[in-house]
């Protein structure tokens, strides 16, 4: 399995988060929010020049995360390109 | 979400009802003086709940050590014990570190307060079943900070329509705290609630579980699937939705395009609503005249009184429609899409998307606006956001918005005043945003936090909700604003009618000490084409703006007693200097306008802004710096506007 940002990761694909690099009140307030490792999600869309990306995580929920902190997100790609609407 | 302009005041009455509370908490036994305190993640569905249990009725509680507001209610438990629901703001988390001033560190001192403090309590955590894996993480928290705990999961009815079902009581046992599934617009519900916790309550929290689960495979677990198709349709809706409306180019052309449309929905109800008040206000004044006479009293009742009261109706279709639009977008789950698009040009400028909701929020009343940013977890960001608020074009500026249009530009088009209006409304947005880049790089530099924010299900927002949000803003503005307008109204007429001390002329209003005061600040105003009239009626306004049309009203209303009455904008354009020409023309409308998008003539804002800094320095920067760029502004456009050629 390839490792990768999330940042990086190709639309649609189901991606699963197998670390944070950032500071560890941000790794705990993240993990808080859904977004802690271990867990799968699914880059829906990203916002135009640069902005943030729609993800959909396993948990069922869906976050705009800043471009920023996706590419301190490290992720594996777990399965292949997905219709759109269905679960991560 | 939105309100109207000021607070309410209810502080004293808030404190009886705590020491009585108290009273009853201390008396009593068995569940008599319970809190009952509402948790859960934003866009739980924790407001639906609140107001299935309390049927919408909401004080501010006095709990000593919380500086913010926390709504309350009051109910009856079924073993007839009065107890009060407190609506928490929404949060994720009672372990991971954040700043006190945001709603989480809010949400936290109150839990922890509530338990030091030895009072009666039971934690009602709301989840959203769709996304129960999330919530479970709260429950998790919560249980390790041993509160008694009952876990509500609320829209059943759309858990239904996705296809699926929640085995409660497997839930309930894995988690080890007692469950219900309700669905908060069913009649049923707060009786089932008010019983689980009053069971919660009596039964004590020693059987509770500490918190240790797998949170994702608990879900998993008590989930099923019980036909998916629904679920995968309404998916697809969703997705189908957020391709237009997130899409790269279209979704923010469709933003700009619906909040431009939002702001010719407020002008095209506020300009008829004004001129349509002017005409009441000057019947009733020709009516008084007729019945009393031309008198002292007369003019005291149709200038003083009638002036003000004038205001406060014609401004209430523009609050009514305002609150309305945003709680539709925001319950629509439509704002968090907006703070999505916009969040990248927000970066470019010290700001995030987080800032975006605040910002918007500030259209209707900068006060609860304020108050909002502590969603905003970065404290630079937040502070920033706190200081630009002012800019935005609150509701407390369109009655001299339309005042202004209609006299001046009365014979243009309902589409080119529509426009100007929208205008006026981006020329705050505008400024806000580039005083937030100034501020970044100045005041309050340092590195931010990026944007991670939920973005919610699409829901259909509740009627119910929405119009009793519209009353509740309705009702305050009557209350808070409408009060004070009428006041001063009247305080002015009192210094326009009463003569300056040493005056040794006839009386009349050019010798009263309002003219004395406004002739002494217009060297300084007239640069930008106002008079003394204008500055009276501004610095009238200075602790509410929404006072400006009022107290022109009042002047004019007092200066022209003898003539027969006439609309207000009439008696704008009509006011002749000495040699016959008129004293304001559209270059003094221009310049008005300009100095109202910009300055903060607001002293609940002043507070709300001392309330959330903690200190007196940052509203006494705002009031400084926007009444500078208000003056400047001002003064540029009365003065370039001439080099133009407009009359």
């Amino acid at each position: 399995m390839t490792s990768l940002c999330l940042a990086d990761a190709v639309t649609g694909r189901r991606v699963r988060i197998t670390g944070v690099e950032l500071e560890g009140e941000a790794v705990a307030w993240l993990g808080a929010v859904g977004l802690h490792e271990g867990e799968e999600l699914v880059v829906l869309r990203r916002a135009a020049l640069g902005g943030p990306l729609h993800v959909r995580t396993g948990g069922g929920g869906e976050f705009a995360v800043a471009r920023e902190v996706a590419l301190k997100i490290a992720v594996v790609v777990v399965e292949a390109v997905q219709a759109a609407g269905a679960e991560p | 979400m939105s309100e109207t302009c000021h607070e309410p005041s209810g502080a004293t009455k808030a404190k009886a009802k705590a020491k009585a509370r108290a009273e009853r908490g201390a008396g009593g036994g068995g569940a008599e003086g319970l809190t009952v305190a509402l948790a859960g993640r934003p866009n739980s569905g924790k407001s639906s709940l609140y107001n299935a249990l309390t049927g919408g009725d909401a004080h501010v509680g006095n709990y000593p050590g919380i500086t913010v507001d926390i709504l309350e209610g009051d109910v009856v438990l079924p073993s007839g014990a009065r107890a009060v629901i407190a609506d928490l703001p929404g949060f994720y988390s009672v372990e991971a570190t954040v700043d006190k001033a945001t709603d989480e560190g809010v949400a936290r001192s109150f839990l922890d307060k509530l338990k030091d403090g030895g009072r009666p309590m039971v934690v009602v955590q709301v989840l959203d079943p769709t996304r129960l894996a999330l919530g479970l993480r709260l429950t998790a928290e919560l249980l390790r900070a041993r509160v008694p705990l009952v876990m509500v999961l609320t829209h059943k009815d759309v858990l239904e329509r996705e296809g699926h079902t929640v085995d409660v009581a497997a839930l309930s046992g894995a988690v080890g705290a007692p469950v219900v599934l309700v669905n908060a617009r069913d009649r049923a519900t707060k009786a089932i609630v008010l019983a689980a916790v009053e069971d919660r309550h009596r039964e004590g929290n020693d059987d509770q579980g500490n918190g240790t689960f797998d949170a994702a495979r608990v879900a998993k677990k008590v989930v099923k699937d019980v036909g998916n198709a629904t679920e995968l349709r309404r998916r697809r809706m969703s997705e189908r939705l957020d391709s237009v409306l997130l899409h790269p180019v279209v979704g923010p052309l469709l933003f700009v395009g619906i909040m431009a449309l939002l702001f010719a929905l407020v002008f095209l109800v506020a300009d008829p609503a004004t001129t349509l008040m002017d005409k009441l206000i000057g019947i009733a004044r020709a009516q008084l005249t007729g019945v009393l006479g031309k008198n002292l009293l007369t003019s005291f009742l149709a200038d003083g009184l009638l002036g003000g009261a004038g205001t406060v109706l014609a401004f209430m279709p523009q609050i009514v429609i305002l609150t309305v639009a945003l709680e539709l977008l925001e319950a629509s789950g439509y704002l968090a899409r907006g703070a999505f698009l916009v969040d990248r040009l927000l970066r470019l400028l010290g700001l995030s998307g987080r800032s975006f909701l605040p910002l918007l929020m500030g259209h209707a009343c900068a006060v609860p606006a304020i108050a909002s940013t502590r969603i905003v977890r970065d404290p630079r960001e937040r502070l920033t956001t706190i200081l630009v608020l002012p800019l935005m074009t609150c509701s407390a500026r369109l009655p001299t918005y339309g005042l202004v249009l209609a006299t001046f530009f009365g014979h243009r088009s309902a589409l080119f005043k529509a426009l100007m209006f929208v205008g006026l409304y981006f020329a705050g947005i505008l400024t806000a945003l580039v005083a937030s880049l100034v501020l970044r790089r100045t005041a309050t530099k340092g590195k931010g936090l990026p944007l991670v924010m939920e973005i919610p299900a699409y829901r259909v927002p509740q009627a119910r909700v929405v119009a009793r949000k519209a009353g509740q803003a309705a009702k305050r503005f009557l209350r808070d604003v409408g009060t004070v307008i009428v006041a001063v109204s009247a305080v002015l007429w009192v210094l326009l009618t009463v003569p300056m001390p040493g005056s040794s002329a006839e009386p009349g209003i050019e010798r009263s000490v309002a003219a004395t005061i406004g002739r002494t600040v217009e060297p300084i105003t007239r640069p930008a084409g106002f008079d003394w009239r204008i500055d009276v009626g501004l610095i009238g306004s200075f602790g509410a703006r929404e006072v400006m049309v009022g107290t022109m009203g009042v002047i004019f209303g007092v200066e022209n007693a003898s003539d027969d009455p006439a609309p207000l904008t009439a008696r704008l354009r009509d006011t002749k200097k000495a040699d016959g020409t008129p004293v304001y023309t559209t270059r003094t409308g221009l310049a008005l306008l300009a100095f109202f998008v910009l300055a903060c003539q607001c002293m609940s804002t002043v507070a709300a802004i001392r309330r959330e800094t903690g200190s007196w320095k940052w509203p006494a920067f705002v009031v400084a710096y926007t009444y500078a760029l208000g003056y400047v502004a001002a003064v540029l456009v009365y003065q370039v506007s001439a080099v133009f050629g407009v009359g």
